[in-house]
């Protein structure tokens, strides 16, 4: 057999309170489409990153048709054969299909002025060979994802690249969109390129990939031929045993209804669907969780924003908390009801970077605990290092930078922000999103923790599975329910990992571009359900 | 907090929370520019007349350091405001123009206009102050347009508008229309002759300041607006109001100024607090600002201030004859140092280059140029011929080395 056309040599890559990767050996066969499967967190987009040159800082070595490499941006990977389609697109949204094509390489026509016509007509021929039917001279901004997908795949061939990294491509597309996808895939590998095919996705990956590697918690943990193993084992070796071994003990108890929601509308104006949420109804009670699931833009977040004062536009319906009907027109009456949200984006919408560990737990409390606008520093350490302690939160301490924790203790301050506000109800977006797996296995047991009545502690208790340091779990489990109503609290959760939900939720909710499509309770949900109600709109759409 | 630290007595870790090593940094510098300026000065001013000098620049020090307070906050709360010497300048012209129209025949005379008629001239300007201060604010929450656009408006609008309104009122309180309003009363006096009084209001403007800053939640809320202006609305932070306060604070320090102005020589519109807005920016920056938001102190910026002013006063003290044009260019000169200084130790840590690539090559030349034509035009042809040719060794050197550093890493 030849050379190995990629060969990755003992990597490893730190960021400041994580280890992403962690001495990763792998190699890929010339020709062949190699998945790289692994939860998140689990060291996939780094390790492409650094492939494709966007993170140049990293030990190890990395050969290319056996050579050695070290690329200094993505400029190097592109010249050398290396392109990468991102989960999110990386396209000017303001300029033409074909001058985000030939961006950075524009065909300069007489003088140095750029030819247009040209790069349409090789951005169109380019286009065509991918069965995308799209005027090149429309905005990329304009375009469905998976046509603004399109492009930036006509973007590699039109770099002639021979090695092409496709980071979680179908997160966003409708089925259709998905099988012209496997189409363009079967061609691009006719002409002979490598894929790098990164997924979590068992199907996708059985149907596409020669070999499959799986990486978790930054390691390497096993190159398989997709042929001689099965999705069980695959998804067996992505999860490991920790999130298996999350047992949340007998069904939850539901109390009397929290939140009840009636035909809420948010309109989506200068859009062509017209509305980012339409006539969505449910119902939240106490000790629960509900689950919101649905693709990429169906309306998670802006559903969960809608209940927390945070919409963009002024929700239309009716929102009941406890009976009373609601209106929040700002995030601040929201909270001063009762209502918290953790949000998706961490570091967008949740961090304050400049700001230390303590300082950014206590920040939605500071008016309760000080007098006369001033702030009562002692008590602000006390109740941030409780729950940091409460949390089980690893930082060396309240004055180290939140910076320096790994992104599942920054979000355990976040949440534990909202903890001290002592919510009736917690809104969580994503709340595992870029979190290492152990961590996440305490968030969820976190979450059932806050949900069930103080005397159903001891059920929870005995379902802590024994590995790990039990006493430390047992005391954080505890400790979560102080300051905690006795009934409990109600959670909405949405979450673009369906196995999560499937584990965390007592009832799933889906969305599929604005609309609830369906309502699944624990017993009834599987994942095909589930998928199948999320691609409800957009196929009627397409 | 580790161990050691909360081992410490009390009252000395707030002494090393107070004087962080980049304010301690600073202090020294301004210990170094007063030292060479007291070797290098022919006059010896700062051994034979210590009084004199502390005074002088005293009363050049205190309007100052208030507009640096008030662009501290709004700095720090993630904004800008371009228009602090405008607000200043527009105020003080409101206050001369009141004492004119209230104060009658009394005006500019010994006797003066009088307690009541001074404390409204005083209190309309500095209302002014919160008035320019609400009208940014509206703009840039409720129109949503970028603070430099609102703030550079302003800027060049209300010093039109102090000139236009001195105009009107001296034609229609005076006998002529006039640029200036020049006088003086002897209330206001004390303010122009006693420096301790101006230096006692930057003072206990400061503390209250600080104060709010680091111990109110309204201060924790102005670092969150500046470090992360989503997190801190979804954190039930209300962001319009917190900014309103910014703003407001800003332009009410930038009045309160303009009455220390008018104080020492009645109000001059064109040219009274010209540019003082970018040298309060400085200050603020020098002193750690960080102007993405939500970093800063106000002993930062106080030291800041201080920092520019000893360089200015050495500037006019070392080079004596027609000092005031190269103040400016030197006080550029420090600020971008001071701010590069800032950030050297992050470069060294990262590994990062400062002449990378083709850009860095670029640049060298460029600097070397600059710098013989600074020396050529201050010393001497000679002088600065040498200084270029020095420069360009000097930084070639420099930049071959850190090639060879990257390219032993690869």
């Amino acid at each position: 057999m030849d050379a190995p056309i990629i060969s990755i040599q003992h990597v490893t890559k730190r960021f400041p309170g994580v280890v992403a990767l962690e001495d990763v050996t792998l190699d890929v066969r010339a020709g062949e489409l190699h998945a790289i499967c692994g939860e998140n967190g689990a060291g996939k987009s780094t390790l492409m990153k650094i492939l494709s040159g966007v993170l140049t800082e990293y030990d190890g070595e990395l050969l290319l048709a056996g050579k050695p490499v070290r690329f200094k941006g993505t400029r190097d990977a592109e010249s050398a054969g290396v392109s990468i389609i991102h989960q999110e697109l990386n396209l000017v949204e303001q300029l033409s299909a074909a001058a985000n094509i030939f961006l950075g390489r524009e065909i300069r026509g007489w003088f140095v002025f750029r030819d247009d016509r040209a790069m349409e007509q090789a951005a169109a021929r380019l286009l065509k060979e991918l069965e995308c039917e799209i005027d090149p001279r429309q905005t990329a901004g304009s375009l469905r994802v998976g046509d603004q997908q399109l492009i930036e795949i006509a973007k590699a061939l039109s770099l002639q690249s021979d090695i092409l990294i496709m980071d979680e491509p179908t997160s966003a597309l409708t089925e259709a969109e998905v099988s012209r996808l496997y189409r363009v895939i079967e061609r691009l590998r006719k002409r002979g390129v490598t894929i790098l095919y990164i997924s979590h996705k068992m199907d996708e990956v059985f149907h596409l990939a020669d070999r499959i590697t799986v990486l978790r918690d930054g390691r390497l943990v096993k190159t398989l031929d997709a042929k001689a193993t099965s999705p069980r084992e695959t998804t067996h070796l992505m999860v490991g045993r920790e999130i298996e071994a999350v047992d949340f003990g007998g069904e939850r108890q539901a109390g009397e209804v929290l939140l009840k929601i009636q035909n809420l509308s948010l309109p989506w104006p200068g859009h062509a669907r017209g509305w980012r949420l339409k006539d969505v109804s449910f119902e939240l009670r106490r000790g629960e969780v509900l689950g919101i699931a649905g693709l990429m833009g169906a309306g998670r977040t802006e559903l969960l924003e809608c209940l927390f004062g945070a919409a963009v536009e002024p929700p239309q319906g009716r929102i009941e908390l406890l009976g009373k009907p609601v209106l929040f027109r700002h995030p601040r009456e929201a909270c001063a009801a009762g209502i918290a949200l953790v949000t998706e984006d961490r570091k967008r919408l949740g961090l304050f970077p400049a700001m230390n560990v303590g300082e950014n737990i206590s920040i939605c409390t500071l008016q309760r605990t000080g007098v006369a606008g001033f702030i009562s520093r002692g008590r602000e350490r006390r109740e941030a290092s409780e729950t940091v302690k409460r949390l089980n939160v690893k930082t060396a301490g309240l004055a180290s930078a939140i910076t320096s924790l790994s992104g599942g203790n920054q979000q355990k301050c976040i949440l534990g922000r909202w903890l001290q506000t002592e919510p009736r109800v917690l809104l969580l977006d994503d709340p595992t999103r870029g979190v290492d797996v152990g961590a996440k296995a305490e968030l969820y047991r976190l979450i059932d923790a806050l949900v069930r009545p103080a005397s159903a502690v001891g059920n929870v208790l005995r379902g802590v599975p024994t590995g790990g340091d039990v006493p430390a779990r047992v005391s954080a489990v505890g400790n979560a329910l102080r300051g905690v109503p006795a009934g409990g609290i109600g959670v909405i959760m949405t979450s673009s990992e369906l196995p999560e939900l499937l584990t965390v939720c007592d009832r799933i909710l889906v969305l599929s571009e604005g609309r609830l499509t369906a309502a699944f309770h624990r017993s009834e949900a599987t994942e095909h359900k589930i998928m199948e109600a999320a691609m409800l709109g957009s196929r009627k759409a397409s | 907090m580790t161990d050691s630290a909360s081992a410490l007595p009390a009252g000395l870790q707030w002494l090393l929370r107070l004087v962080r090593t980049k304010e301690l940094a600073l202090f020294f510098s301004i210990l170094v520019v007063i030292g060479t300026t007291a070797a290098l000065d022919s006059s010896h001013a700062y051994v034979r007349f210590p009084g004199r000098v502390l005074k002088d620049n005293c009363r050049r020090l205190a309007p100052l350091g208030i507009l640096a307070l008030g662009a501290t906050v709004v700095i720090i709360a993630g904004g800008i405001d371009l228009s602090l010497g405008s607000v200043a300048a527009l105020s003080g012209t409101l206050c001369a123009s009141l004492i004119l129209a209230l104060g009658g025949e009394r005006f500019d005379t010994d006797a003066g206009v009088g307690a009541g008629v001074l404390s409204v001239a005083i209190g309309a300007s500095l209302l002014l102050g919160l008035i320019i201060g609400t009208l940014h604010t509206w703009m840039i929450t409720s129109l949503e347009l970028p603070p430099f656009i609102v703030t550079l408006g302003s800027l060049v609008g209300l010093r039109s508008f102090a000139r236009a309104l001195c105009y009107y009122m001296t034609g229609r309180f005076r006998d002529s229309s006039s640029e200036d309003l020049p006088f003086s009363d002897p209330l206001l006096e004390p303010l122009n002759n006693d420096v301790w009084i101006s230096m006692l209001l930057m003072v206990v403007l400061a503390a209250v300041t600080w104060l709010v800053l680091s111990r109110t939640v309204l201060g924790r809320h102005l670092y969150a607006l500046g470090g992360n202006e989503q997190a801190a609305r979804l954190s039930g932070v209300r962001t319009e109001n917190i900014k309103w306060f910014a703003y407001s604070f800003s332009a009410i320090c930038a009045s309160l100024a303009g009455v220390i102005y008018i104080a020492e020589n009645g109000a001059k519109p064109s040219t009274q607090a010209g540019g003082y807005e970018l040298t309060a920016i400085a200050a603020a920056v020098v002193g750690g600002c960080s102007l993405q938001g939500g970093i800063g102190t106000i002993p930062g910026t106080i030291l800041g201030a201080i920092f520019l002013r000893a360089i200015v006063d050495a500037v006019a003290r070392i080079i004596k004859t027609a000092s005031d044009i190269y103040e400016g260019m030197i006080v550029g000169i420090v600020v971008v140092l001071a701010v590069t200084f800032a950030q050297l130790r992050q470069f060294q840590r990262s590994g990062r280059q400062l002449f990378p690539g083709l850009l860095g090559l670029a640049a060298i030349p460029c600097l070397a140029l600059a710098c013989s034509l600074v020396m050529l035009i201050t010393i001497g042809t000679g002088t600065g011929a040498v200084a270029g040719v020095a420069t360009l060794a000097l930084l070639v050197i420099w930049k071959a080395a850190e090639m060879r550093r990257t390219s032993r890493v690869v």
